[in-house]
């Protein structure tokens, strides 16, 4: 096959160069809008192997892989290829690095796609059409006259059910023949005769559009914003008379799939559906893998089987103590014994088999206790090796699993902008936008994660609003069962003091900062795409794929968490903290002195902090004062090394710290109230 | 009249957008002077559904009083 390259090359190198790419390769670009089936055709050309990164300078993540003798860009969802957000400026200089344009389009929507489809052949680039969803235009009665449509545009066009497979073939002929479209001859003149003062026609564009960024690479001012209306209004007009000609519809009748639309934004159905999906996405994350799952997982597979096999063959050669406690049917210790190996267990065989005799058949808890400090560091109590281990692989990985399978399904199903719509208004009371609701929700699963996902939203401003909350707090899968048990025990009154206490907080945070941060929430405009049912395979695709990228981003993190948990352990700074925190929590929040510990261990991991207070005989008061400060509380260690790198050193230390005094005011003024 | 006064079921012209980069966003979905809309959805708070041909766009109530509009 012969290389395609445009015909106008860029004179100068584009910021793109900064992803890493292959010269000599000539590189595909999909380009569409939001929800267009991008991923499917991307997933197609791409086979397995996928390289995901962050565009340099910002969080908008750029998918490549190679597909024959190309490179292939996936490009984040946008309607116009311009610079009002991040997204919309990686695609940009994607598009304007690329050699072919794939611009994917929703066969029901086109009268919104073919925007961008014109706007990528007044650029002079060469573009193929996939107009996807065509299924979806059938049954909603709406024609598209395919071979009109190619000769109106004067590029290649093709049809195509993506999600169903159906068409794709056809996708690679269409990279062959992709050509330049029709373009407005006034316009193609005007932007030929800045060609040498701009290094490509798309730039040209981009500039008249008033596209400062790009004008400022030439040194030139961009054009005026008059200018880019009459452009779009122009573009608009013509885009509106090619549709008048390729497409018709016969007057639609209400179908299932518009209907569950119409109900999941209407104020009467809308809330009730969405508690529905809540509790339906609680049940399958919160109690069969956070529970059922993670009980297997974590417990018998990770504790049980593979940290016991690490430490006992550290034991083998290492002085060591090993205490076993031997549990009875209620989980409580029925008798605890201490074996010593001085010379690590190989040298003693007997007493490692007196050992085994006492803990085999029986439900047990163990401890290792190396002398040797460097071991205490890796595989003890909080072993950097062995907790991290487990942690990651056997707790964090299904739960991460499952969110991300319901996340899919949600988002392939089309219903996430409406549920960002339903709560649009309410979140705006703390200062986010509609669409923050995913990563706070994400947050009842895993904090850090959450914070990964405060990405999507659109401005600076939110991102540190909802950075905080979550941060603060939202309590996690892994402490939300231990909060829920300990509040079981304390009661309904306690229980409905800590919820007021925990969302009054939120809001009051949100309010305060939504008043006192610079700038205004943007507003919602937000298309609504048609739902669909969520094609298992494609779910599945999404599910590991970001699973997989989120656990190679968190896993150092949460690495380096426990090993500096573990070095205070090791250098005795950790009963120093501890102590230093007694006062506090004796005097201010009137808690047991033991409680330091349950703070303490909070750090590494929030559930441990939680799951400390079961031993600690607290009344239903203390209970609340407790759970309050700690799920206020500084965030996991790898939540707080995520947020640091998301949000900068100076902020995340900002939110820390501030997290921490909020805490401990909150929870020693509900102490002070009620006990 | 404003958009954000419009109520469910009823269909609008769009007479006037609000000046500025909400505007070429305005166009680039299709709202455009001239559009006629109808109003599938008003949620409480102000949040608004609108059907423009076979597309379905949510605007928040703010963004809605910033454009004019005509009963039809």
């Amino acid at each position: 096959m012969e290389p395609v390259s445009t015909q106008h090359r860029p004179h100068k190198h584009l910021r793109t160069d900064a992803i890493p790419t292959d010269p000599l390769k000539p590189k595909i670009v999909l380009v569409g809008n939001p929800n267009v089936g991008k991923s499917v055709v991307f997933n197609y050309l791409s086979g397995l192997y996928v390289d995901v990164s962050n565009f340099p300078g910002t969080t908008v993540e750029v998918s490549k892989a190679s597909y024959l003798g190309y490179e292939v860009f996936d490009t984040p969802g946008i309607y116009g290829v311009s610079s009002f957000n991040d997204e919309e400026r990686v695609a940009r200089d994607i598009i304007l690095n690329g050699d072919v344009i794939i611009n994917i389009v929703d066969a029901v929507h086109l009268e919104r796609d073919l925007f961008l489809t014109q706007q990528l052949i007044d650029m002079g680039k060469r573009v193929g059409v996939v107009v996807n969803m065509m299924d979806e235009a059938r049954r909603q009665r709406i024609s598209v006259d395919l071979e009109l449509l190619e000769k109106e545009l004067g590029v290649p066009v093709i049809g195509t059910v993506a999600i169903k497979r159906k068409g794709l073939e056809e996708v690679h002929e269409l990279i062959v023949r992709a050509s330049e479209g029709i373009q407005n001859r006034a316009l193609h003149a005007e932007l030929h005769r800045m060609l040498s003062t701009v290094g490509s026609q798309g730039e040209a564009l981009l500039v008249l559009e008033g596209d400062a960024i790009v004008a400022d690479r030439h040194g030139i001012p961009p054009a005026d914003i008059s200018r880019r209306e009459e452009l779009y209004i122009d573009r608009r007009n013509r885009v509106n008379r090619i549709l008048q000609r390729t497409v018709s519809d016969m007057e639609t009748g209400k179908r299932l799939s518009a209907m569950l639309g119409r109900i999941a934004v209407s104020p009467l159905f809308g809330f009730p559906l969405l508690a529905v999906i809540l509790y339906g996405v609680y049940l399958f994350v919160g109690v069969f893998v956070a529970q059922d799952v993670v009980e297997i997982t974590e417990g018998r597979i990770g504790k049980g089987i593979v940290e016991y096999h690490i430490k006992s063959w550290v034991a083998r050669n290492a002085a060591t103590t090993v205490s076993i406690d031997v549990l009875d049917a209620e989980g409580d210790v029925e008798t605890s014994r201490d074996f010593r190996f001085p010379d690590g267990t190989k040298a003693d065989p007997g007493q490692w088999q007196d050992l085994r005799e006492f803990r085999d058949g029986h439900d047990i808890e163990f401890g290792f206790t190396y002398d040797n400090p460097w071991l205490v560091l890796f595989f003890g109590e909080f072993g950097a090796v062995t907790m991290t281990l487990t942690y990651l692989v056997f707790l964090l990985l299904p739960l991460v699993l499952g969110f991300y399978f319901a996340l899919s399904v949600l988002e392939d199903s089309g219903y996430l902008p409406r549920l960002a719509t339903l709560v649009d208004r309410a979140l705006r009371v703390i200062g986010l936008n509609g669409r923050a609701v995913i990563p706070l929700i994400l947050g009842f699963g895993c904090v850090t994660m959450a914070t990964i996902t405060t990405r999507l939203l659109g401005a600076q401003r939110e991102k540190t609003i909802a950075t905080t909350i979550l941060q603060l707090a939202i309590p996690c899968s892994a402490q939300l069962g231990v909060i829920a048990a300990l509040l079981a025990t304390a009661g309904p009154q306690a229980t409905l003091i800590y919820s007021a206490v925990i969302f009054s907080f939120l809001v009051a945070v949100g309010t305060i900062m939504n008043r006192s941060l610079p700038g205004k929430i943007s507003p919602l405009l937000i298309d609504l795409p048609h739902m669909r049912l969520p094609q298992l395979n494609n779910v599945t695709k999404k599910t590991l794929y970001k699973t997989y990228f989120f656990m190679k981003e968190a896993s150092p993190w949460f690495f380096i968490g426990a090993l500096v948990v573990s070095i205070l352990q090791v250098t005795g700074s950790l009963v120093r903290i501890m102590g230093a925190l007694e006062p506090l929590l004796v005097g201010w929040l009137q808690l047991p002195r033991e409680a330091a510990t349950a703070f303490v261990m909070g750090l590494v991991r929030r559930d441990f902090g939680a799951a400390g207070m079961f031993h600690l005989d607290l009344s239903a008061f203390q209970t609340v004062a407790a759970l309050v400060t700690l799920t206020l509380f500084v965030p996991c260690v790898a939540s707080l090394m995520v947020m640091l790198k998301e949000r900068g050193v100076r902020e995340g230390m900002v939110i820390w710290i501030g997290s921490l005094i909020l805490a401990l005011t909150v929870g020693g003024l509900v102490s002070q109230i009620l006990i | 009249m404003q958009l954000s006064t419009i109520r469910k079921g009823m269909r609008v012209r769009i007479e006037q957008l609000p000046q500025g980069e909400m505007r070429s966003q305005f166009i680039r979905i299709g709202l455009m002077e001239g559009v006629t809309v109808s109003c599938l959805e008003k949620l409480p708070g102000g949040t608004i559904v609108l059907g423009l041909h076979h597309q379905e766009v949510a605007l928040s109530d703010e963004l809605a009083s910033a454009i004019l509009i005509s009963r039809l």
